[in-house]
Order: structure tokens, then C-alpha cells, then sequence
């Protein structure tokens, strides 16, 4: 069945195209006299829109990152900026964990789930803290999750049961009956800009969050900023980041991923967001309102 | 093994300890087992005891299965005793931002603070010009304490460590251990330890380290399996060590202790005072001088230590040709020096038996501190001239550093062997201890000239630097390891 596009934006539609050329020449802003960043909205239309697959994944995302598989691990290799940046997702975990009565420290035995695990660089980090009871990672490529499980290898404290590469999808992993077996933190870094419908995608992603824990995203604005630092200075220029790593009309602004929680009825407490700048030579560092403009991170507790 | 590798809390998770049990009876059944560990260090000195003694102590790392191997017998160092008139010749500078590390980390109440000795004052100068830069901490110095560095025996700081680490507990201890190689790990059905070196000691004992930390010493076993060259160069120099009896406990009395050291040609003499009337000596000077101070007499080596801080270069070079006869030689040529008496330390009137000795001085610098699971520490990393006291203070640093580091991984799940998370070590302590050589050395070369165009120069240089007080405060600042970080 043809996926019904009466409902999607416009933004969204001309993205979709498998292909990063297709999607290139059908970009709203080179069809405009004036460009502008187009803004994403985030439909809630239901799964079943994106049939035949029913996933959220796109073909050449996932064959792109299949093939940096081999250098994922290398500390001076194209993932870098990656491994640079995990440290402060959990910094903004804890963060988050803190802000609320309900997950506040002291706590221990907390389980994750990691949604577009990739190599595992954040699995491995969670899997490790005293504080985690276990790690379930997910990622659709099986290049990658062969990479992941050979690197978990060469740890022999992530060995047992802590830590489980699962090759699914968010939608093809089964959802516990039970919301108090659900997961303390879904983790969803640097994923819902390869996903072609971030609100369904978003949609699955949070019912695997058991109520009072925490969903924690984190991605890229969509701005005149954040085109020239990932696409044009990043992959082009410096080529610290993979060429065609990021597709810039799949990105999504702050504002647009507070809407979307803010409009789901109560399921969802307060956003907490943290932006981050990369700084050549030093890393990552916390900006603040920095999250208008590029990288940042998104958490919100599930009230219910 | 199985009890300790069960240990509570420990790294290395239960169910894969169960699991890495059963793979080892089935691949090591014959051989001896490896045993699994978050930090391995090699030598048991000042550096790995403090950077032990820090995991330990700190709760984020306390968690981490740790091991020392020593080649010596740490319970003959734990339980050194010195009657309270007898002190060691090694002896090194604590800083206050070392002492205050090894307060935090709980070690300095170990320490018997009654052999420590606490200096407020520097007396520095030219011997061929006589040019003085005074350190004392009136006038333009920072009013944040007093006390510009500690003059302690080494062992007084390793032993103090090892009591510390006692009362911690939780290291396991290979001592009186030899180091027979360094190998790397093995890949089996469930785990691979290809890149995890496992230190293989006589006797058979394997520790497998996730993170192998090299503190042990110049001639580094662990910086030579991680494959990284050391740098540098001989002084063609011997430091003579000894301790002194002096005539009274120094021109400031006990309140006020005074660290001199006069630059000669041939290198810098110093001496630094000791609890009451007891100063240790460090001499630098040519090989052949070294032989010669150490075949003296007790009378002519005192004469000779007295000369150093007296007489002029040309006495003393002529005393160096004397196989005999100094005490004699000395109080005749003193008759005809002028000096100010109370400008000099306080006469040395004795040498404690058995205390005069000698090591050769070097420059060293290892190309990069760290490897995959790789960590390298105080003299495996650098080696520097004693000119400044700063040797033992490096190490001190490189641990406060690493230990911080991994406490860092530690607390973000990132695995602490790997170079990712050491990188911060690496970029915090380089370029410092770069640096720090760097000047020690450019002071050893400046000062080794007796005549020439340098001589003048340089004497207008420290003239200047004692005229210009903030310039004075930043060098004070510096040698007692709480200015700007620059060094």
C-alpha cells in the first residue's frame, strides 16, 4: 500500500525521496525565490503511514553508516566527534534524572533502552555505569551491531546479561505488556535526523518509556548555523564528520520537538533541553541557547 | 582468584566473572590463570603508591580492582623507622599543592611530621658573581601561607603511603615480584583481550589490566612493551647526596628555615634544611668530583661542603685536586675569602655515617604518556635535573591528573584503558612538564659557564629579577606549585 501523503506537510513529503539527490533537487528552499529554512512539523498521523516497510528507517542511512562500521570504534577516526560528545549525554541524563523527586539520586538498577545503538559507543558507556541493571541496544544495521558486539568483546564487565544488541527497529521490537517493565531511559541519540517520520517514530519510541522515566533525544537544529558547522564545514571542509552523514532538511528544531510533546495531552512533563557547541581542539562544550542554533539535547519525564 | 575476583562491587560484573571463570579453567587449565584487573601499576614508589592510594580513596574509583607489583618488600618500607637524630640522604621538595594532594587523598597524617621540615625562605646565587635573587615570602609574595615547599625523606612518603593504603585496603599486593614480561591478552569464544596487556611475573602469577599504569622509573619495563621512546640526554653530572649536621638550626631558627643554593660551574650546590640541626645535601657536579667527595674523609667532605657554599670556584677547583688535606686547605683559604656569614647556611660541622652517596643526573622525556591501556607516571614519563626540587612534585602532579581522569571515565561509563579517556591526562600534564624540564635544564646550561659573555648576563638577570617584586612573586609562586600553571 501506497503511504498516504495527504496529511504530511509539504517539507516532509519533498524530503522523503530515498535518495539524497532526489531529495536535493526537490528541496522546498531551491524551488523558492527566497530561500527559507522550511519548517518541520511533526504530524501525528499513525505508523501505518509508512507501509510497506512499516519502519522508520531509511534504506540509505542505514547503508551509510554501514559503512563507516570498521572505523566506528577508532578514537581518531570519522566517529570522533561522537566519542567526544558521550560523556555529556550523560551528563544530561543525570541531569534530568535529578530534576525530578521520582528519579532523584540515589537510585540504582535502571534500565535502558538505546534506540540507533550504531556501534554501541553510548551502550557500552551506560552498560558500564554501577547504576545500570541492563543495557538494551537496537540498531537496524547488522554490519553495525557485528561491530558492536566483536568491540563489547574487549570488555569482559560488559559480558552477561548487561548489555543486548538486538538487530530491530523500533517498531518490529516487541513493546512489554506491562508499562512498570518498560525501560527507566530510552535514549535516542543523533537518530531522529536519519528518520524519515520523526512523530511516528517518536510515537513508538515513547511508549517503550515506562511512566517516570525519561526519554532523551538529542539532534540538530535547523538553521543557517547548523548547515554551514554539519554539512558545509564538517563533512565538506574539515571532513571531521563522514561526507552525507547528515542530510540538513531532516533536522529539527527545538521549538518544533516541544510542540510535538507539549501537543500529546499530558503524557509528557516539561522539556529540559541542553545545547551544545563543538569546539575544534577542546570537544564539546555545554552553550547555553545554543540549542536554537545547533546540536542540543532533549529529555521529558512520561507523566503517565 | 575466585574469591577476590567475586570481590563486592568490583568492575568485572558477577555473571561474566562466572562466565570468564569457567573460559579460563577450560583455555588456562594448564597454564596459570590470568587474573582480571581495572588497574595494574608497576612500582611501588611514590607515584603508583599515591596514584593507588587516590583510586582508593576517592568514591567514584574505590570500586575498581586494582594491583600493585614491586620488585622490593613494601613491609620492610611500611615499617621504616629512623631514630629521631638519623635521617635518609633521598630526600625531595613537597610542595604545598603536593602536600595538599596527599592530604586529600588521606595520606599526610601518615607521614611522621615531626621528620618533615617545613622552609619559608630561598637563598639562590651566582657562585662565579656572587649576583643573589632572595625568595622570602615578605613584601610583594602572596599572602596564602608561608610555607614555600617541605624537605621529607622519600621514604618517610612511602611509607606514609603504604600505611595509608592499609587502612584502605582493597589493593592487591604483588611484592618482592619481578616483572619477567609484558604480553598481550588472548581472544576466546567470549571475550578478547588482544589489546589488554597481561603482566606476567616469576612465579607464573598473570595480571591481565584493562589499564596497565608504568610507574616504574626511568628505565620503564611498562614505557618499553607500550613502545615509547624516552628522550633526552646525560648531564655528564652526579648528584652527591648526604646529611649534614649543622652548627645550630639555621639563621631563622625554627620559625624560619632557609632552603640555599649556590650555582657553581661544574652545577648547583644546595642545601635544605632538615628538622633541628640537620640540613641533606644535593651536589651536582662532574663524575670525577663526585668519585672523589665520596672517598673523603667525614672532616674533608664537611670541609669541602663548607667551601662550596664559601669560597670561590678557583679555591675549590684546586681543592678537587687535593686527594687529602681539605679541612686544612679550607680553614686557611677562609681566612682570605670575604663573605657575609649570616648570607651562607650555618656551618656544617658533621656527616652522618653511611649517608654520602651519588647518582647520575639525566634528562629524559617519553615521547607521549599514554597507549592503548597504557598509562605512564612520574620518572617512567619524565626524568629531570634536581636543580628546582621539582621531580618528585611532577609525579605528584601526573597522578592528581590521571587519577582525576579516570575518575572522569569512570563516572561516564567509558572504559578507563582506552587512549579516548586518557587523552585528558595526556594534554593536561605534556606540555607542563615540558616545560618545567625545559627550564630546569636551560638553568643547568646557563649556570655550567665559568666565564664569558653569559657570566655578566646572567648576573644582571637574577640582580633584576630581585629588584622587580612581582616578577619575584610569580617565580616563588612557581617553586612552591601554586601559581599560574605555567610551569
Amino acid at each position: 500500500m501506497r503511504p498516504s501523503l495527504r496529511h504530511v506537510p509539504r517539507a516532509l513529503r519533498t524530503a522523503r525521496p530515498a535518495s539524497r539527490a532526489a531529495a536535493a533537487a526537490a528541496a522546498p528552499w531551491l524551488q523558492h525565490p527566497q530561500p527559507q529554512p522550511p519548517s518541520r512539523h511533526l504530524s501525528t498521523t499513525s505508523p501505518t503511514l509508512h507501509t510497506p516497510s512499516s519502519s522508520s528507517v531509511n534504506a540509505t542511512e542505514i547503508s551509510h553508516f554501514s559503512a563507516l562500521a570498521s572505523s566506528w570504534w577508532d578514537p581518531h577516526g570519522p566517529s570522533r566527534p561522537l566519542h567526544l560528545m558521550n560523556p555529556l549525554r550523560h551528563d544530561f541524563i543525570q541531569a534530568c534524572l535529578a530534576s525530578s523527586p521520582t528519579t532523584s539520586p540515589p537510585y540504582s538498577n535502571l534500565r535502558y533502552l538505546d534506540v540507533g545503538c550504531g556501534g554501541g559507543i553510548f551502550a557500552e558507556s551506560a552498560a558500564r555505569l554501577p547504576t545500570t541493571a541492563s543495557v538494551t541496544a537496537i540498531d537496524p544495521s547488522p554490519t553495525i551491531l557485528a561491530v558492536a558486539r566483536a568491540h563489547a568483546k574487549r570488555d569482559p564487565s560488559l559480558g552477561g546479561k548487561k548489555l543486548t544488541y538486538l538487530s530491530e527497529t523500533i517498531e518490529s521490537l516487541p513493546l512489554p505488556a506491562e508499562p512498570a517493565d518498560r525501560f527507566d531511559v530510552v535514549s535516542v541519540f543523533e537518530v531522529v535526523e536519519h528518520v524519515d517520520y520523526p512523530a511516528a517514530f517518536l510515537d513508538r519510541v515513547g511508549e517503550f518509556v515506562k511512566p517516570g522515566g525519561w526519554l532523551v533525544l538529542s539532534t540538530i537544529a535547523r538553521t543557517w548555523t547548523s548547515w554551514v558547522t554539519t554539512n558545509l564545514v564538517a563533512e565538506d571542509i574539515l571532513g571531521v564528520v563522514p561526507k552525507g552523514t547528515h542530510d540538513w532538511y531532516k533536522y529539527i528544531n527545538e521549538g518544533e520537538l516541544r510542540g510535538y510533546f507539549g501537543g500529546k495531552g499530558g503524557v509528557w512533563g516539561p522539556p529540559r533541553v541542553m545545547g551544545v557547541v563543538f569546539v575544534p581542539g577542546l570537544g564539546w562544550r555545554e552553550v547555553r541557547g545554543s540549542e536554537k542554533v545547533g546540536n542540543y539535547f532533549l529529555g521529558v519525564q512520561r507523566v503517565v | 582468584m575466585d574469591a577476590a575476583i567475586r570481590r563486592r562491587g568490583a568492575y568485572v560484573c558477577r555473571s561474566c566473572t562466572r562466565s570468564l571463570q569457567r573460559q579460563l579453567r577450560r583455555t588456562y587449565s594448564s597454564a596459570a590463570q590470568p587474573d582480571i584487573y581495572d588497574v595494574v601499576c608497576v612500582g611501588g614508589g611514590p607515584a603508583g603508591l599515591s596514584l593507588l592510594t587516590a583510586l582508593r580513596a576517592s568514591p567514584a574509583t574505590a570500586h575498581l580492582r586494582v594491583a600493585l607489583v614491586e620488585a622490593q618488600d613494601l613491609a620492610k618500607i611500611r615499617s621504616w623507622k629512623l631514630p629521631p637524630d638519623r635521617f635518609s640522604n633521598r630526600c625531595s621538595s613537597l610542595t604545598p599543592s603536593s602536600a595538599l594532594f596527599l592530604d586529600q587523598i588521606g595520606a599526610w597524617k601518615h607521614l611522621e611530621r615531626d621528620r618533615v621540615q617545613a622552609y619559608q625562605e630561598m637563598q639562590v646565587w651566582d657562585g662565579v658573581t656572587g649576583a643573589r635573587i632572595e625568595f622570602d615570602w615578605a613584601g610583594s609574595a602572596p599572602a596564602a601561607g608561608t610555607t614555600i615547599a617541605y624537605m621529607n625523606e622519600n621514604l618517610n612518603l612511602t611509607s606514609g603511603l603504604l600505611k595509608r593504603l592499609e587502612e584502605l585496603g582493597g589493593v592487591s599486593v604483588f611484592d618482592k615480584a619481578k616483572v619477567e614480561s609484558i604480553a598481550y591478552g588472548e581472544e576466546t569464544e567470549e571475550l578478547d583481550l588482544r589489546e589488554w596487556p597481561v603482566v606476567h611475573l616469576s612465579g607464573g602469577k598473570q595480571l591481565s589490566a584493562r589499564l596497565l599504569v608504568g610507574a616504574d622509573g626511568a628505565n620503564s619495563p611498562v614505557r618499553s612493551f607500550a613502545g615509547i621512546e624516552a628522550r633526552g640526554w646525560d648531564y655528564n653530572r652526579h648528584g652527591v647526596v648526604a646529611t649534614l649536621q649543622i652548627e645550630g638550626e639555621g639563621w631563622g631558627a625554627d620559625h624560619s628555615k632557609i632552603a640555599y643554593q649556590r650555582f657553581l660551574p661544574t652545577g648547583p650546590v644546595a642545601m635544605l634544611p632538615l628538622p633541628g640541626n640537620y640540613s641533606t645535601l644535593v651536589w651536582s657536579t662532574t663524575p670525577s668530583n663526585a668519585s672523589l667527595l665520596k672517598s673523603l674523609s667525614a672532616k674533608d667532605f664537611i670541609a669541602m661542603v663548607n667551601a662550596a657554599f664559601r669560597l670561590t670556584p678557583t679555591d675549590l677547583e684546586y681543592m678537587h685536586t687535593q686527594e687529602s688535606g681539605q679541612a686544612e686547605e679550607y680553614s686557611w683559604r677562609l681566612e682570605h675569602t670575604p663573605f657575609d656569614y649570616r648570607a651562607v647556611p650555618q656551618t656544617a660541622m658533621g656527616v652522618q655515617e653511611g649517608t654520602v652517596a651519588s647518582f647520575p643526573l639525566k634528562l629524559r622525556h617519553a615521547d607521549t604518556y599514554i597507549a592503548e591501556r597504557v598509562a605512564l607516571i612520574g620518572d617512567a614519563a619524565h626524568t629531570i635535573h634536581p636543580l628546582a626540587g621539582q621531580g618528585l612534585n611532577q609525579g605528584q602532579g601526573d597522578v592528581q591528573s590521571l587519577a582525576k581522569t579516570i575518575e572522569y571515565a569512570v563516572s561516564h561509563g567509558q572504559d578507563i584503558g582506552v587512549t579516548m579517556s586518557l587523552e585528558p591526562y595526556l594534554s593536561e600534564r605534556y606540555a607542563a612538564n615540558h616545560l618545567l624540564l625545559g627550564v630546569c635544564d636551560k638553568l643547568h646550561k646557563l649556570y655550567s659557564v665559568g666565564s664569558g659573555p653569559l657570566v655578566p648576563l646572567r648576573s644582571v638577570g637574577l640582580s633584576a629579577v630581585n629588584a622587580l617584586g612581582p616578577l619575584k612573586a610569580f617565580f616563588m609562586n612557581q617553586a612552591a606549585g601554586n601559581g599560574i600553571k605555567v610551569f
